[in-house]
């Protein structure tokens, strides 16, 4: 009951660390966006460059994030940035890259070849063909690897609050500084309840961003 | 010789007052002509292929796709390429519309060097129909149809007009399917859009791999008996590549057999069935070739027009046999004015009085001039009958095929090949 109890005493707290952590997550998944959806699309056309990109991506991948954010912080700290937003957002950025890049890579990498002969022998250029076939049929898969970098760094976020970047991590992390148990409850519960939704609304979008003619 | 009588067809087709011949005048599509790299030469539409090679690969891995491939096809004309997988009969194809280089020799199309052209607008003037059909499944019909024309920049209302006039051309209600997706139809209706999309833009050469391979053998045959309607008007100039010695047959106006990379034999259907080049071709055109021939002649090539064993069904019996016995005829065709009834043979007629109309055995089939005389012979032996009636299309009496007729007209055929 403790739990409900520090709720509602700070519930206008918790809906600004929420609102924290849902910009610091929504901007490192946008950055992502930008960057690896062309990458993914760029290095279907290099195999060679395709696996030393997706091979990095998953030696970060295996970085802990803790270790990540050590890493960082002396080369950060040159420009005055060690702690606080920029290198957690770097690191979320940094994480979701593999999903994304890989996603897009193997959807792309999928579509029938027979359909980009076809675009091809009709005289499409390889810009239209990606853009009128190739990426319409990515999509659905493109953003389930969204779906599933925003769930997992939802997660890390939360340790970002150990380099001062804010957000629901905030809760844990005082909490067990202060033995409150409540409060590391309120912020898991607060993390947990972000991701199911945050799930839920990518599994939404991905349903209406997919092309009518491939959801039948 | 050919192009003559091409023409002259062309002019008759054009004269028909035909809905879809004419729709296609219509909208000839002035600003895709602009467009069209072969405008200038309008008129001397051809492919020549002139010492063809393709080298797949380098140094000990290189692998001799085609070699020395020289033909050509004539305006207006079907090429089928046959042969064996991987005789390069397909590259030859991908090759006229540069999705595969050449390695050596050139491809001509309206008198241009294909390498000299764009590679988009050598395209966008060649429709493309392939085996795995290659709809977009994220467009629906419409939109399917619309890429080549939209690419040309044609305005809105002309693309839907052109859209609807397309799918009834293939037999598709425009109402029902504009707006359905590929996964909605069957394989034989999306392969009906695969043609009707290659044809968007009133191109002047088709180029077709094996496009109704994917089709079960019903649909397969009803599709190609309508392509040939359709082409019968639209009289494109089509490169189509095949391995089923049957739809080469019924398709080709020429036929290029492959093997290994090399042209073995180029000539109409019924040369390379009576006269293979070589062993290769024969083995391939297969021992039943002469029944092939069949499947090409129709019945009205073999059929007797003026038979003498005819009778019409008001006579008496008792003079009909007496007809009989004088000819020492076998049966009698009974006939209404034009219309057949049936037959009679002197059983029937045997101790009977009344008009022979009444005691009429009829015919388990009716054949057509058109139809092939493959169906003709295999009717024949199938009711244990010597001779049918044919009949005209409006179903008037044509004249009788019978199995000495078709085995004169096999006869004469070889008689034919072997004198030139």
């Amino acid at each position: 009951m403790n739990l409900f109890v520090f709720l509602q005493e700070n519930y206008s707290t918790a809906l600004l660390l929420t609102w924290e952590h849902l910009w610091m997550v929504g901007l490192s998944l946008l950055i992502a966006i930008c960057t690896g959806v062309p990458i993914g699309i760029l290095i279907t056309k290099n195999k060679n460059l395709a696996q030393k990109i997706i091979g990095s991506a998953n030696v970060i991948m295996t970085i802990p994030s803790i270790a990540l954010f050590g890493l960082m912080l002396p080369v950060l700290a040159v420009f005055g940035h060690g702690l606080g937003k920029v290198p957690a957002i770097i690191a979320l950025v940094l994480y979701s890259e593999l999903p994304i890049i890989r996603n897009t890579f193997i959807a792309i990498k999928n579509v029938d070849p027979a359909m980009v002969d076809a675009g091809k022998g009709m005289g499409m250029t390889k810009w239209q063909l990606l853009r009128e076939v190739e990426i319409p049929l990515a999509v659905p898969v493109i953003i389930a690897g969204l779906r599933t970098a925003a769930v997992m760094i939802i997660g890390i976020a939360a340790i970002a609050a150990y380099v001062g970047a804010g957000g629901l991590g905030v809760f844990i992390q005082q909490g067990i500084a202060r033995s409150h148990e409540s409060m590391v409850l309120a912020g898991a519960l607060c993390v947990s309840l972000l991701a199911v939704i945050v799930d839920l609304g990518m599994g939404f979008l991905e349903r209406w961003l997919t092309p009518r003619g491939i959801r039948l | 010789m050919a192009s003559l009588r091409q023409k002259a067809s062309r002019e008759m087709i054009s004269e028909l007052p035909n809905e879809s011949t004419k729709g296609i005048h219509f909208t000839q599509p002035c600003d895709a002509l602009e467009r069209e790299p072969f405008a200038l030469n309008r008129g001397f539409c051809m492919i020549e292929y002139d010492s063809v090679t393709k080298v797949f690969g380098a140094g000990k891995t290189a692998v001799l796709a085609t070699d020395n491939v020289t033909f050509t096809i004539e305006e207006g004309e079907t090429a089928v390429f046959l042969g064996p997988s991987g005789c390069g009969k397909t590259t030859m194809l991908r090759m006229t519309n540069r999705l595969e280089i050449l390695t050596r020799g050139n491809i001509r199309v309206r008198d241009r060097d294909i390498m000299e052209m764009n590679a988009q607008e050598l395209r966008l003037a060649m429709g493309y129909v392939i085996q795995q059909i290659g709809l977009f499944p994220n467009k629906t019909i419409a939109g399917n149809i619309a890429i080549v024309p939209r690419m040309l920049n044609w305005d809105r209302k002309k693309i839907d007009e052109r859209i609807d006039e397309l799918l009834q051309m293939v037999k598709l209600e425009p109402d029902i399917y504009r707006n359905r997706y590929p996964v909605e139809l069957s394989g034989g209706q999306q392969q009906r859009v695969g043609v009707a999309r290659a044809l968007a833009a009133d191109p002047d050469i088709l180029l077709m791999d094996e496009p109704f391979g994917a089709i079960d053998p019903i649909n397969r045959d009803m599709i190609q008996d309508e392509f040939l309607k359709l082409q019968a008007q639209l009289k494109k100039t089509i490169a189509f590549v095949s391995h089923d010695i049957h739809e080469a047959i019924k398709m080709a106006d020429k036929i290029a057999i492959f093997n290994e990379g090399k042209l073995i034999q180029y000539d109409t259907p019924e040369v390379i069935l009576m006269r293979p080049a070589n062993k290769f071709v024969s083995d391939f055109v297969g021992a039943d070739r002469t029944l092939k021939v069949l499947g090409l002649l129709r019945v009205r090539d073999a059929m007797n027009p003026t038979p003498r064993n005819v009778i019409q069904g008001r006579v008496g019996a008792d003079e009909a046999l007496k007809f009989m016995e004088e000819n020492n005829f076998r049966h009698l065709l009974v006939l209404r004015e034009d219309k057949v009834l049936g037959y009679v043979t002197r059983k029937d007629l045997k101790y009977e009085q009344g008009r022979v109309e009444e005691l009429v055995e009829k015919f388990p089939e009716e054949l057509g001039h058109r139809d092939p005389l493959r169906e003709a012979l295999s009717a024949m032996l199938m009711h244990d009958i010597v001779s049918f009636p044919v009949t005209e299309d409006n179903g008037s009496f044509a004249g009788t095929i019978s199995y000495q007729r078709i085995q004169q007209s096999i006869l004469e055929l070889y008689a034919e090949s072997q004198d030139d």
